[in-house]
């Protein structure tokens, strides 16, 4: 168990989101998340869950780990059993892709393929006796290894199979597999390439069944958060990918807990001190962000699309810093979510400021720097700061101890000046063109 | 065999519901159509006031269906169900002297027009075999309708005639005048038409054409063989000879349906062993509605007896599932004394369709309840048989679940089930979850199995939910379209009255139905206008002013709302046809058309007069509002001379209006609230509650926008006080009106009050100023536009010229 108050614990159950995302990882991407969870929940639970979750695979060692911290006892039949299978199955696929390998390994094979998969094909086939079968062995031997926990071994196997087979089919398959080995191993650069690749497929517009490509679609928004989190510029990337249309009506319809990362991600995406979040490509982002938490209001709800829900639709400022502060315990225990936490809450600072400041025309400033959790310099600091940045018209008046803002309206002049400017040089050289086309004839 | 039979039904989408049949004893004209062919003698007049005023009036039948794709009335199945006996040939004999069968006179006329083709089509008068052609195809459509099945003859004429129209040469043709030249080419694409739709029987006709015609003789006479020798002596023979002589005289011009009745009632008592029970009810029952024909609808009393009849062939069926079942796919006997031999589940299959009894039963409620003025008691006492009949259609729906294979109807593939679950679908649709509650609890009181495809239990609170769902989803299945969407505005109707708003509407949005709907039938528009109304009102309930102003704004301001809901004939026209009428629904499922217009209309007044009051002070022309019925009511409430005490609904919120315009938001809701209408929903107090929290902040912002201009700042302490909100929630709705800068102005977090921001209200003058560069504006870009299309369409007009002139140049 961990340092959670007993509210911070309710908050961080009532809101977890583990249950519902099972159903879209692979078991093994799973392992992670089961793991972080030991915050909110009970460490046995956590191990018997593990174990049943592992009880179908071939990683029988692990399994035997586990089922010692759970019982101590001697292990079940079935794992015995299991365990020499295991043994025996190894042995046989290891035999039977040996050749294949073996000759993948020569130097002028490697040589000779190219990338026309049919001439590798006949290749492999006249030179060194290689079938569709052997290959297809590949295949099989990357999925049990994949399955006994050797991840490595088994994106190597993958992405030689891939290279050699022609059943599109199974490429794909492939390609899942040979991602969730990138995940698990943390090698997001590959991951991402991998993920690339399943999106090129899956985005095809012949892509056969529609309930098959939301299936997979869905899959490849939850996939697609271990990388993008993890990485970088990996939020940019996510928010690429979630705000493509075809994504964006995926979350909304299958899965609408993914706003939680969605949220996160427009929020934690840029740093506040470049003064990036007043330009025009954040601020479009937060416009359709607030427009999908308005939609989703219904069915999905949680603190992070509660401050976004508060402060741009309800305008309650109080309630915003409410859930701002309920979500740092979501930050706390979600598996994705904390190495955005720190850019996003002084983001989401920034933002109720931004928000309060343009309806106010005079705060107060003990009030202000109380509400930003800051002393009273601290938070003229902070307002000054602001300034600087956000270039506002404001300036501290700080005798009264408040904030004055000017806000520039239109002008009556300047607007019909303006609209008005272009009209007669638009005019001149719409008659020019005309009477340059009559000399022309 | 059964596949012809269904064949034969299909086609027959007209097909009359009323009690003349034809009858037909020459077997040998048609392809095996043996088993359809009816029993009941009918002389001249009746065949023609079948086959054309009959449909006419029976289509509405079929209509009150929902479903012109299964097309067969109800009675078709009654038909059916009098026990065919192929075999009383002789007895027709001494008929056919007097009167000549209809099928007989049918058959004549499709061999005058075959004669006639072909005589015409050797001196190459094309013209004229065109019109027999069409004659013979208009017959060939009635013989269908009547089930005679397709005659030999007319394989055989359009096979030649298909040959005959390949013979002619090309060279023929040219010589042909033009109006012969469109006849021979008309003929030629009808006749390939008519093949594709009979290639099997041309095919096979075409392989040997003698043993074709050979092959029906064959068949009519394997029939005959079967009868006597099995005939087991220990059953009721008094019981066949009169049950014959009510099958026989059936149709007949003087046959007295009251007097049969009676017959057949004594015959159920003397019935000895269930199939002889079976039978008669089979009979009893068609008879029955018979009765009720000429009539509007049927008389309760008959009703009942029909339904208790229904009933108790239920029971008997119940009791025997091992030994009899009723079948719509079952083998036509051959004669009624021989039960049909058990199949290889021990199994006596007996051609009927308990179904459409059911479904005519339900379709003579209905047509009660629409005749009925729904004010009197008469209709109450009326509307208590749904429960009966709603009883009876759970009964079928189970012993339907029974004899069909549990694949069947997981996989969508059987119709049957399909009706019955569509019929109770009917039933429960409109209803409030409780109410459901309580008539499935009743109905299935009196049963003792469970269904396989939603069991009931009293317990589970969202039992009316799983049942809709799996009812529905029953439908879905189905290939049948009319079945789907049929379900799916059921199931979103359900869902919007049981108050899901969110429900409904994705399912509303996801079905895609809005784009597809207008190519629907009449029934199925209404329905889809009723569940977009009951969106509109459930969105209301919930509080969603804007979504509930959307979903009912095209159908509140038509003239015509009554049509488009059903729930009343054309107004414009006189003379209303039967179809129509029948469309009507009846009262009890009627949506108030008061309560939608008041609901519509305070939806507008929540939007519209904050809006106007804002537009008030703008030159913004691009918030310029789209159509404004609200305003247009409100301009003509002002207009009247006289302005008393509100008394209508729409008076009421016309006052409402000017009061929330002048600020008085509390008389507003007074009026608001005191509307009786309210009272119709079942949550009238959290709907009252709710406007009045809606007329409050709709009411500050309509101050703001109106009487901005008053003040430079304003407390919010003062305002809160004034629209009795609590100060955060004055503020939240002031920031965020500042926010889309909707107003001029910024918050005083000292002074805790709004500032205006002063001189940004306009004068007149710097108004016109600006509409006059806009004005300007759009008038350079037209120029531009016109430049940019016009200047080179003129030019390459002229380059052509240019080149043509060239080219001319060049020759000379």
């Amino acid at each position: 168990m961990s340092d959670l108050t007993s509210e911070e614990l309710e908050i961080a159950r009532q809101y977890d989101l583990v249950q519902k995302m099972i159903p879209f990882f692979d078991r093994h991407l799973l392992y992670p998340i089961l793991e972080s969870l030991g915050d909110i929940y009970d460490e046995k639970t956590i191990t018997k869950l593990t174990y049943e979750l592992f009880k179908d695979t071939n990683m029988t060692n692990f399994l035997e780990e586990q089922w010692k911290k759970l019982d101590g006892g001697s292990l079940p039949a079935e794992i015995v059993a299991k365990k020499e299978q295991k043994e025996k199955e190894f042995a046989n696929l290891n035999e039977a892709t040996k050749k294949v390998l073996d000759v993948l390994r020569q130097q002028d094979v490697q040589e000779h393929l190219g990338q026309d998969k049919n001439l590798n094909r006949e290749y492999l086939e006249q030179n060194h006796g290689i079938t569709e079968e052997d290959i297809d062995r590949l295949y099989e031997f990357g999925q049990f290894q994949y399955n006994s926990g050797d991840y490595v071994m088994a994106s190597d196997l993958l992405s030689n199979f891939r290279a050699l087979t022609t059943n599109s089919e199974k490429v794909l398959n492939a390609t899942w597999g040979k991602l969730a080995c990138e995940i698990i191993s943390t090698n997001w650069e590959s991951a991402l390439k991998e993920l690339a690749k399943l999106r090129e497929v899956i985005d095809t517009r012949s892509f056969g069944e529609t309930l098959v490509q939301l299936h997979y679609r869905t899959w490849i928004i939850h996939w697609s958060l271990f990388p993008f989190f993890n990485t970088d510029n990996g939020l940019e990337g996510l928010l690429d990918l979630y705000f493509s249309s075809s994504y964006l009506s995926t979350i909304q319809a299958a899965c609408p807990w993914i706003l939680r990362y969605l949220v996160a991600a427009v929020v934690g995406s840029e740093s506040s001190t470049k003064s990036n979040l007043s330009n025009p490509n954040f601020q479009k982002k937060l416009k359709d962000l607030i427009r999908i938490v308005d939609q989703e209001q219904y069915e999905y709800n949680d603190p992070l699309t509660g401050f976004i829900k508060a402060l741009y639709i309800d305008f309650d400022f109080e309630e915003a810093n409410n859930k701002l502060n309920e979500s740092l315990v979501i930050f706390k225990t979600d598996f994705f979510l904390a190495n955005v936490s720190d850019i996003f809450v002084k983001n989401a600072r920034h933002l109720i400021a931004e928000v309060y400041c343009r309806v106010h025309n005079r705060i107060d400033l003990n009030d202000f720097s109380k509400f930003l959790n800051l002393s009273r310099d601290d938070g003229e600091k902070w307002i000054a700061n602001l300034i600087k940045q956000t270039k506002m018209n404001a300036k501290i008046d700080e005798a009264a101890g408040s904030v004055s803002f000017e806000h520039p309206s239109g002008n009556v002049y300047q607007h019909v000046i303006e609209k008005t400017k272009g009209l007669s040089f638009k005019a001149n050289q719409i008659l020019a063109t005309a009477l340059q086309q009559q000399d022309q004839v | 065999m059964a596949s012809r039979f269904f064949q034969g039904g299909a086609s027959d989408s007209e097909y009359s519901s009323s009690e003349e049949e034809l009858l037909s004893s020459s077997d040998e004209e048609f392809v095996s159509s043996d088993e359809e062919q009816q029993q009941e003698e009918q002389d001249e007049d009746d065949l023609s006031d079948d086959s054309v005023f009959g449909n006419e009036s029976d289509e509405s039948d079929s209509d009150s269906d929902l479903d012109s794709g299964r097309a067969r009335g109800p009675a078709y199945f009654l038909k059916k169900s009098t026990v065919p006996d192929s075999d009383d040939e002789s007895s027709d004999d001494e008929d056919r002297k007097v009167v000549k069968s209809a099928k007989d006179k049918l058959m004549d006329e499709m061999k005058l027009s075959i004669s006639t083709i072909s005589s015409s089509k050797t001196t190459g008068d094309w013209v004229s075999v065109l019109s027999e052609f069409e004659k013979l195809a208009k017959n060939l459509v009635r013989a269908e309708q009547q089930n005679y099945g397709t005659p030999s003859v007319y394989i055989k004429a359009i096979v030649e005639l298909d040959d005959d129209i390949n013979d002619v040469s090309s060279d023929d043709k040219k010589k042909l005048n033009a109006t012969v030249a469109k006849a021979f080419n008309a003929v030629r694409q009808r006749v390939k038409k008519s093949i594709r739709e009979k290639q099997s029987l041309v095919d096979s006709f075409r392989e040997d054409p003698d043993s074709f015609q050979k092959k029906e003789s064959a068949v009519a006479s394997t029939r005959e063989t079967p009868t006597s020798e099995t005939k087991p002596s220990s059953l009721n023979a008094e019981l066949f000879t009169a049950y014959k002589a009510v099958a026989e005289s059936r149709g007949k011009k003087n046959f007295d349906v009251q007097e049969n009745i009676k017959t057949l009632e004594g015959l159920v008592s003397s019935a000895t062993s269930p199939y002889e029970s079976i039978i008669v009810y089979l009979m009893l029952i068609p008879l029955r509605f018979d009765t009720a024909n000429n009539m509007t609808y049927m008389p309760v009393d008959q009703w009942d007896k029909t339904s208790e009849d229904i009933n108790q062939l239920f029971t008997i069926l119940e009791k025997n599932i091992g030994s009899y079942r009723v079948l719509e796919t079952a083998e036509a006997l051959d004669d009624v004394e021989v039960p049909p031999q058990p199949n290889a589940q021990g199994v006596r299959e007996i051609l009927g369709s308990v179904v459409s009894f059911v479904e005519r039963l339900d379709d003579e409620f209905t047509r009660s309840l629409q005749v009925i003025d729904p004010h009197t008691t008469e209709y109450i006492d009326r509307l208590k048989y749904e429960q009966v009949i709603y009883s009876t259609i759970i009964r079928a729906q189970l012993y339907s679940e029974q004899v069909i294979s549990q694949d069947a109807i997981s996989s969508g593939t059987n119709e049957q089930i399909a009706r019955i679950v569509s019929r109770r679908i009917d039933h429960i649709y409109f209803k409030k979850s409780a109410l459901i509650k309580i008539t499935e609890a009743s109905a299935w009181s009196k049963q003792s199995t469970q269904s396989k495809i939603v069991a009931y239990s009293a317990d589970d609170d969202s039992y009316t939910d799983r049942l809709m769902d799996v009812l529905s989803s029953v439908l879905y299945k189905q290939s049948n379209a009319i079945y789907r969407k049929k379900a799916m505005l059921c199931h979103i109707y359900y869902y919007a009255f049981n108050n899901k708003y969110f429900k409904a509407r994705d399912m509303f949005l996801m079905s895609h139905l809005q784009s597809t709907i207008h190519t629907s039938d009449p029934v199925l528009q209404t329905l889809f206008n009723r569940a977009l109304v009951q969106l509109g009102l459930c969105a209301f309930r919930n509080g969603l002013i804007q979504e509930s102003f959307e979903a009912l704004q095209e159908i509140a301001v038509s003239p015509r709302q009554r049509d488009l809901l059903g729930q009343s004939t054309q107004r414009f026209t006189n003379q209303t046809s039967v179809a129509e009428k029948q469309r009507v629904l009846p009262f009890h499922t009627h949506i108030n058309l008061e309560l939608i217009e008041s609901v519509f209309l305070t939806s507008s007044l929540l939007i519209e007069i904050p809006q106007n009051a804002q537009l008030g002070s703008t030159v913004d022309s691009k918030r310029k509002q789209q159509p404004r019925n609200f305003r247009r009511f409100l301009d003509f409430h002002e207009r009247q001379t006289f302005q008393g005490p509100p008394e209508g609904t729409r008076d009421f919120i016309m006052h409402a209006a000017k009061a929330l315009q002048a600020g008085e938001w509390k008389k507003s809701v007074e009026l608001l609230t005191s509307i009786k209408i309210w009272n119709l929903f079942s949550n009238s107090e959290a709907v009252k509650e709710m406007i009045k929290e809606k007329i409050q902040i709709e009411g500050l912002r309509t101050f703001l926008f109106q009487f901005k201009t008053f003040y430079s700042k304003l407390s919010l302490a003062k305002l809160s006080q004034l629209f009795e909100l609590p100060e955060s929630k004055v503020s939240a709705v002031v920031s965020k009106m500042i926010f889309n800068e909707e107003i001029a102005a910024g918050l005083d977090q000292v002074s805790n009050s709004v500032v205006f921001v002063q001189g940004v209200e306009l004068t007149k003058l710097q108004e016109l100023a600006i509409s006059l560069a806009e004005k300007a504006q759009n008038l350079s870009d037209r120029n531009e536009r016109f430049a940019a299309t016009g200047g080179a369409t003129i030019s390459g007009a002229l380059n052509g010229m240019d080149k043509r002139r060239r080219r001319t140049a060049g020759r000379a």
